[in-house]
């Protein structure tokens, strides 16, 4: 649905046919005064193209010259750029490199806290788990290993221990 | 429509010559400049006003129609879409000035003191178009009846009263709808028929 500012500006340039043209002029209410206003429009249409139509351009090949060496000027522009966007750090490299290292980090930090973890066990333990693998001191021992992290208690239940490693005392 | 090379070479396509631009040809590229830098310079002026920014305004239209000539798919003709790009640049620009200028934007005392005597972007020692020209009284009153439009409304007056471009063809270049340009011509010819009656009415 046009209105009427559309449908009037389409009658004045004599866009409007038909049952649109018929509609439209019967519902102007003076078809005097907007036959008067058409004929304005169209002398000052006449007007604008007399006045400010351009026909010549003077310093025109100054002016192809000037855009010639902005051009060739901006070309150049987009190589730098083209130069730095072609550089191994990329964005999408940098979004995986960050994350490598991170994962790495990762990685690292449990190993870490695990390795601290292992080395909380006691001296002790150590010792016998050594002396339990060595079958001609004590060929039936089982040792058995509870330990309570939280409350730093390890609980050492031997069963079949011959004897003591010769070297215990000095520990 | 007339342009300053079609006489001179009418067997070269403009099609052609945005295929060989689109392949880098800048050689293309002079050819359609020098088939439209008349017109979009003129086009310019009659916006602005202003003889240093028009040339300005239309060598940033011209390097960005270059930038972009690969985006050209030949979907409407290359004079919409050239107009197009001069239509953002010169509205762009004269949006600015209304915010720095607040309404000072055609005061000739202002502009005088805005151009840069030193300016080399012009040349300056010869003649030029429209500083050269001997203004009439009649071109002044357009001119300061145009400069009190928006600079919606210009683009829509002068593509269709200077350009003869067709309503689609407008809205094209603007990035508008076909009503949109219609209602902006009303209310245009409405306010310049009130300003400029006086001249129309004694040619």
């Amino acid at each position: 649905m046009k209105t009427f500012e559309e449908k009037w500006t389409a009658w004045i340039d004599g866009e409007l046919t038909g049952k649109e043209l018929v509609e439209f002029e019967a519902s102007l209410s003076d078809r005097a005064a907007a036959e008067a206003e058409k004929r304005a429009a169209h002398k000052l249409g006449v007007l604008l193209k007399a006045e400010l139509k351009a026909d010549t351009m003077a310093n025109a090949e100054f002016f192809s010259h000037q855009l010639r060496e902005r051009i060739d000027h901006e070309d150049t522009m987009p190589t730098r750029r083209d130069d730095r966007e072609s550089s191994w750090w990329t964005i999408p490299r940098l979004f995986w490199s960050g994350a490598t290292a991170l994962a790495l980090f990762l990685i690292v930090a449990i190993v870490a806290t695990r390795h601290q973890d292992g080395g909380g066990q006691s001296d002790l333990t150590s010792q016998i788990l050594q002396a339990r693998v060595d079958p001609v001191v004590n060929p039936n021992a089982t040792i058995t290993v509870f330990e309570a992290k939280e409350d730093r208690v390890t609980v050492l239940w031997t069963e079949g221990l011959q004897s003591l490693p010769a070297d215990y005392a000095a520990k | 429509m007339q342009t300053e090379a079609t006489a001179a070479q009418p067997d070269v396509s403009e099609l052609d010559l945005v295929k060989r631009c689109q392949e880098g040809q800048a050689d293309a590229f002079d050819e359609l400049v020098i088939r439209y830098r008349t017109r979009v310079f003129g086009m310019i002026y009659n916006m602005v006003h202003n003889e240093q920014d028009a040339w300005d305004l239309a060598q940033d239209s011209f390097v960005k129609a270059w930038k972009s000539i690969k985006r050209f798919r030949g979907q409407s003709s290359f004079y919409t879409w050239i107009y197009r790009i001069v239509m953002n640049v010169t509205i762009d620009s004269l949006r600015r000035k209304q915010i720095k200028g607040a309404g000072a934007e055609f005061d000739d005392s202002i502009q005088l003191k805005e151009i840069d005597p030193a300016s080399k972007t012009v040349p300056k020692p010869d003649a030029l178009p429209y500083e050269s020209m001997q203004r009439s009284e009649i071109r002044a009153q357009i001119d300061q009846a145009i400069s009190q439009l928006t600079p919606e409304h210009r683009a829509v007056i002068l593509m269709k009263e200077i350009e003869d471009m067709q309503y689609h063809e407008i809205a094209e270049a603007l990035g508008c709808s076909i009503g949109t340009v219609m209602s902006r011509l009303f209310y245009a010819r409405k306010k310049l028929q009130a300003l400029l009656k006086d001249v129309y009415e004694n040619i």
